[in-house]
């Protein structure tokens, strides 16, 4: 995984759909294998960028399958393309496999739904900046909130895969057991850290999980829940990365916890967005300028997604 | 046979290999959707709104989507004049498709500001005059809706412009959009470009709010593009057919079967906007379709095309 920001290399491609499976509730697993003029793109992805897709011709789902909060919105024209992060991508010579993790909110993602074995998708990718590893780092920290999980199990596999000496401990947190965009059962889950969530465990990464209404795991906010653990830690805060992913509140906790522990810290951000290529400026990020009071609106989509935690200024 | 085809446009004096464009705000400064297409085989490009001082734009969330369109309320974002003569001019002087510098300010000496230095630079074709922006406080639509005002900043512009083209683009929601056209015509403006988007709303009924940090937007895209082709239609036939003026239209424009709708209402030349979000390649395919059109029903010169709609 390169330093920060590599040149912009990024084209718009098709992708075949290999499999589309419902893992549980909202959360589906997209398999993608892209035509092999991706392969030279997609061989630098790295965990946290992310791809446009366009799901404005496919298929709604019949109504019966429409969950009823969404029956409005699912009457209306998907226009623009959608962002969407990657939970895993496999780019060998000709060959780019990518699967993404997503959840059923509105129009677009249930379109996404029926996509099936053999479908095609237009994709506009890589995007943005993703995730680096900084000089002498040994332990990451990876916190994530809801959705925010899979551009972190991605960063899982890879720190893993390529970064042998960095132990990795995963906190991923949701308001209840069943926002949890995971794959299997959270019944019995305990509020010890220790071989919990099998998406993290088969890289061998210690997780906990935490819900608000305490229905798995920690009783709480995950950012409680990985801020008592930095309490009962002795971690060395210099050779310590936090990396998170999530709503915007959360990860305003998780900059400020990194702040007051003076542990580095980058954040992947969200925002509504129409081209993902730098040219609509729709999302906008407040950034600090260098040590001065300063600011500045950094896009979304090219400066970050993931930006270094003391550059944000959240809101409110 | 595809050679046969002169789909190339006299734009007010100005020689266009194609009528297609790409619109302000939906390409960048210059080049950066070079991943994407060659910049290069369009009509023409017109840079992002400049100003006289850089602007940061406005809060999110700044876009949303409606059904066949969009709302933006970006505010101008951009780097200003200085650093866009230091830093996106050398590359736009490495094109070689005509290049527009959209034009925007909050008062009318903002406006000469930018025109007055880049008048000389031999890079550029010409501009656009940004009176019709419905994002901002001040400047923008405020100086677009009103005859007298339209009248005052054209030839303000006009005069600094150094014998560039100087091209108008109009808002839409005003009550006779002719008399505006009319306006910056008498003040000499020597094309028209229109139109710029419709002031729009959408509520969050969770939390009773606009989705908008600015409250409004501009809806552009689809949704819009009836209208556009209508408004088109009637500056071509109440103004710019017997003065002369050509028109770039544009308003929702996605494939060349839209574009020609346009060409048919009497634009000279077209522009793709909103759709360069979606499909960054789109401008290029929609002039491989209007030549595939032209074949198709014996056109051999696009003029021909350009306000031939039937009306009886």
């Amino acid at each position: 995984m390169p330093e920060k920001n590599s040149s912009s290399d990024k084209g718009q491609f098709c992708a075949t759909v290999r499999a589309n499976k419902q893992i549980g509730g909202r959360f589906y697993r997209l398999d993608l294998e892209f035509q092999a003029a991706a392969a030279k793109t997609f061989a630098k992805f790295r965990p946290g960028q992310f791809a446009e897709f366009d799901l404005s011709n496919t298929a709604l789902p019949p109504a019966e399958k429409i969950p009823e909060d969404l029956t409005d919105a699912a009457g209306r024209n998907v226009l623009l393309r959608r962002p969407f992060s990657f939970v895993d991508v496999n780019a060998k010579k000709d060959k780019t496999l990518a699967e993404v993790l997503y959840c059923v909110v509105g129009p677009a993602s249930l379109r996404m739904t029926t996509l099936a074995a053999g479908d095609s998708v237009s994709v506009i990718g890589p995007l943005g900046n993703g995730f680096w590893v900084p000089e002498g780092k040994k332990r990451a920290l990876l916190v994530s909130g809801g959705m925010g999980a899979p551009p972190l199990l991605h960063l899982a596999k890879v720190l893993t895969g390529d970064y042998p000496d960095i132990e990795v401990i995963a906190f991923a947190g949701a308001k209840t057991a069943k926002d949890l965009p995971f794959e299997k059962q959270l019944d019995g889950i305990s509020q010890q850290l220790g071989f919990t969530l099998p998406e993290f465990a088969k890289y061998g990464i210690n997780s906990q999980v935490a819900t608000e209404d305490s229905s798995a795991g920690f009783a709480g906010m995950v950012t409680d829940c990985f801020k008592q653990w930095l309490e009962n830690s002795n971690l060395a805060r210099d050779s310590a990365i936090i990396y998170a992913c999530g709503p915007e509140p959360m990860l305003a906790q998780v900059a400020e916890i990194a702040k007051e522990k003076q542990i580095d810290c980058q954040i992947s951000m969200e925002r509504r967005m129409a081209c993902g290529i730098g040219i609509c400026q729709s999302c906008a990020v407040l950034c600090r300028v260098d040590g001065s009071q300063e600011t500045v609106y950094k896009l979304c989509c090219e400066d970050g997604p993931v930006f270094d935690s003391k550059e944000i200024v959240f809101s409110g | 046979m595809t050679e046969a085809i002169d789909i190339s446009v006299d734009f007010a004096g100005l020689r266009l290999a194609n009528p297609v464009f790409t619109a302000s705000g939906t390409c960048g400064y210059a080049d950066e959707l070079a991943d994407f297409i060659d910049i290069n085989q369009l009509g023409g490009f017109i840079t992002k709104s400049i100003t006289a001082k850089p602007r940061k734009g406005n809060p999110t969330p700044r876009i949303v989507e409606t059904d066949a369109g969009m709302l933006n309320a970006i505010g101008w974002a951009n780097v200003g004049l200085d650093k866009f003569i230091e830093e996106k001019l050398p590359v736009i002087e490495k094109l070689s498709v005509p290049v527009f510098i959209n034009v925007a300010g909050e008062t009318i000496s903002e406006y000469i500001a930018v025109v007055e230095r880049l008048a000389a630079e031999q890079t550029i074709a010409g501009f656009e005059l940004n009176i019709s922006c419905p994002n901002v406080e001040k400047g923008g639509i405020n100086f677009g809706t009103d005859p007298e005002q339209v009248k005052e900043i054209t030839s303000a512009v006009k005069k600094t412009c150094g014998g560039k083209m100087l091209m108008v683009k109009l808002a839409p929601a005003v009550t006779d959009i002719s008399v505006i056209a009319r306006a910056a015509v008498e003040a000499g403006a020597d094309a028209l470009s229109l139109i710029n988007t419709f002031t729009a709303m959408v509520i969050d009924i969770e939390t009773r709010r606009p989705v908008l940090a600015n409250k409004t937007g501009g809806l552009s895209g689809p949704a819009i593009k009836p209208i556009a082709v209508y408004l088109v239609n009637k500056v071509y036939n109440e103004v710019a057919k017997q003065r002369r003026i050509p028109i770039l239209g544009m308003g929702g424009i996605r494939n060349a079967s839209d574009a020609i709708e346009f060409i048919i209402a009497g634009a000279s030349a077209v522009a793709a906007g909103t759709a360069n979000f979606i499909e960054p390649g789109c401008a290029v395919k929609i002039i491989e379709g209007i030549k595939k059109y032209c074949i198709s029903h014996n056109i051999t010169n696009i003029k021909d095309l350009v306000g031939s709609l039937g009306t009886g």
